[in-house]
């Protein structure tokens, strides 16, 4: 179901810090909760003045879809983020007050979706990357009526990792979803020492995996190799990235990642002129194909996809892994 | 109420053109206009234009592609596209239903590369105009920017006259020595329209890593940051050609674009202003007419280069 974006002013309902590092803002906009899905963003802006300019991206930690009957909290609907402080915009966001109005614009990109047949699923998270996870569990786990039918066959397992117990998020909530948690930190500050990775190739390894799915969302080097593991079990994944951006639309084209484009000639073609051919006193149009060839010839085929548009999620062995 | 004279009164005359406002949408930041169509009604846009186009597809830098800057941000996309063949037949259909006038900007390495696209791209319908992006290096001429060299700019602009009857908006770079010689160069050539300013060459550095943090180093300034740049640039063209001027660089607000054309701009693209706020456009649109009420004019051809110096 594609549907459009909307730009408003939201209401902040609820802020939080939830740990020393991390924060969780809950926003009321009935008219983006509507038809947000797990895995999908909004873009935040967080004032009228130039600086910071850009919209801030962040995916939906919790999707609360206006309720028929009014009750308490957001009947009207809205959802949560979760942040953790990394650069200015962020800085400027934990200044944000309740009953302030913020500028969101939303949802954006493609979320999560189920795999037919697959009825292991695999959660995996690091860090502030567990958050958008909590929204699909819940979905997933059928408690909402978004999951057409939930997934009563299905087994949800959760694995979540963090450099401490301050850098990891969610053990609650996923508690409350009546599903059970497994944790690893770095320091071993909270769950098994190790890292979230470690419990994903122990799980594998454990149990037969042909039903098995996996969701993944983290730092990239922990996505790189859960991307390798599934690739090693054959296990199909989907993995959720981060990237600055710009526009959130598809439009700038700001947020490139690369994404495999085997053996075709067209999309793989490298592009740039080589900088070398600034003064120098050969032909560049000669040297210019020449490096071309050279570069067609060693380097893998690829072409920059758009994290905001094809994405944020994708199928793991959509992406070129460096 | 809006009326029928207010409409008229945002009319404007680029050249051969009519359009209905003077706000159009600027290159690189628009897409091919389907990535806004979601968001914000684009007829009533006075133009789009579409991303920068080449010949052949091009993949684009390395990222990251991004840096934000105080007002202002960097970016070093690598001109990025579908390349002319997968424009027509992919992008053009949909362009066609969006319901504005649509400029299709392009590039290219050599004279003839910018004669061929003008040749394949000039009659074709749905095509209002072309914008020609000079900020390119000329491979036969050791790489330096077309934009840069006055002859250049000359040989390119006439070579596209030559091919085509289309018209021809050239888009003038900043990074120069002197923009209002470039900017007569393009005249002579033939150009119906002057746009300026393209991004200005910036850096930004991490500090701790002591790396840049563009994959390419060097990206393109544009945003607020560089308003009173590109002001003080069309103000000095608008002295030294007699075609209209279409400013750009920093607008975000009916205000910036009004200071735009009273320094002699008949129009305004808007750039980056679209990704912190989609609705950028029809604002600017409505304050320009708002401010054309207020004032008594009965057009924007009275507020064209009618800066009061002494």
């Amino acid at each position: 179901m594609k549907t459009d974006p909307k730009e408003i002013k939201g209401i902040i309902v609820d802020h939080r810090r939830i740990t020393t590092e991390y924060y969780a803002l809950k926003i009321q906009a009935p008219e983006i909760a509507r038809t947000a899905r797990p895995g999908q963003f909004i873009m935040v802006r967080l004032d009228d003045l130039y600086d910071p300019l850009l919209r801030r991206p962040f995916s939906f930690s919790r999707i609360l879809p206006p309720r028929k009957k009014p009750g308490s909290g957001l009947a009207e609907g809205g959802f949560e983020i979760c942040y953790q402080v990394v650069g200015r915009g962020t800085a400027r966001m934990t200044r944000l007050r309740e009953g302030e109005r913020v500028d969101v614009l939303g949802p954006l990109g493609r979320g999560f979706w189920r795999e037919e047949g697959r009825e292991r699923l695999i959660l995996i998270g690091g860090g502030i990357g567990i958050a958008p996870l909590l929204p699909w569990a819940e979905e997933l786990k059928g408690k909402r009526g978004g999951a057409k039918g939930g997934a009563k066959k299905s087994r949800i397992e959760i694995l979540l990792g963090g450099k401490n117990a301050d850098r990891l998020l969610g053990v609650r909530e996923i508690k409350k979803m009546g599903l059970e948690p497994q944790v690893a930190t770095e320091d071993g500050s909270l769950g098994l020492p190790g890292t979230a990775t470690d419990l994903l190739e122990r799980d594998l390894l454990r149990q037969d995996h042909e039903s098995t799915v996996i969701y993944a969302c983290g730092p990239l080097g922990m996505l790189a190799r859960v991307a390798q593991i599934a690739e090693q079990f054959d296990v199909p994944c989907q993995v959720l990235l981060e990237s600055r951006m710009a526009c959130g639309v598809g439009a700038c084209l700001g947020c490139a990642v690369k994404i495999r484009a085997e053996g075709k000639e067209e999309e793989g073609h490298p592009s740039s002129p080589p900088k070398s051919l600034c003064g120098s006193g050969e032909d560049p149009e000669t040297i210019l194909r020449e490096e071309m060839a050279a570069r067609i010839s060693a380097a893998p085929f690829f072409r920059y996809g758009r994290v905001c548009k094809e994405g944020p999620v994708f199928r793991a062995q959509e992406i070129l892994w460096e | 109420m809006k009326s029928r004279n207010d409409d008229l009164a945002l009319q404007i005359s680029l050249g051969p053109l009519k359009l209905k406002n003077p706000v159009l949408a600027a290159s690189g930041t628009f897409g091919y206009g389907e990535e806004y169509a979601r968001l914000i009604s684009l007829r009533k846009l006075g133009a789009i234009v579409t991303k920068g186009l080449s010949l052949e597809p091009r993949k684009g830098n390395p990222p990251p592609r991004l840096a934000e800057t105080p007002a202002g941000m960097l970016n070093a996309i690598g001109l990025e596209n579908v390349g002319l063949k997968a424009f027509l037949s992919e992008k053009l259909p949909r362009l066609r239903k969006l319901g504005c006038p649509v400029f299709v900007n392009i590039f290219g390495n050599t004279i003839e590369d910018y004669a061929e696209m003008a040749r394949r791209l000039g009659d074709v319908e749905g095509i209002s105009g072309l914008e020609i992006n000079i900020s390119c290096p000329n491979l036969k001429a050791g790489g330096s920017l077309f934009a840069a060299d006055p002859k250049s700019v000359f040989q390119v602009t006439a070579k596209i006259r030559q091919t085509t009857a289309s018209f021809m908006m050239v888009k003038l770079s900043p990074n120069v020595a002197d923009i209002a010689k470039i900017a007569q160069a393009a005249e002579e050539g033939g150009a119906d329209a002057i746009s300026l300013i393209n991004t200005l060459v910036g850096l930004a550095i991490d500090v701790r890593t002591r790396t840049p943090i563009l994959g390419n180093i060097t990206g393109g300034l544009s945003g607020p940051a560089i308003k009173p740049v590109g002001l003080a640039m069309v103000w000095k063209v608008a002295q030294a050609v007699k075609v209209p001027i279409v400013g750009l660089g920093g607008i975000a607000t009916a205000e910036d674009a009004l200071e735009y054309l009273i320094a002699g701009a008949t129009a305004v693209q808007v750039g980056c202003a679209h990704f912190f706020d989609p609705r950028a456009p029809l604002k600017i649109i409505e304050g320009i007419s708002k401010y054309l009420k207020t004032h008594d004019l009965n057009g924007i051809s009275s507020l064209i280069g009618s800066l009061k110096t002494k």
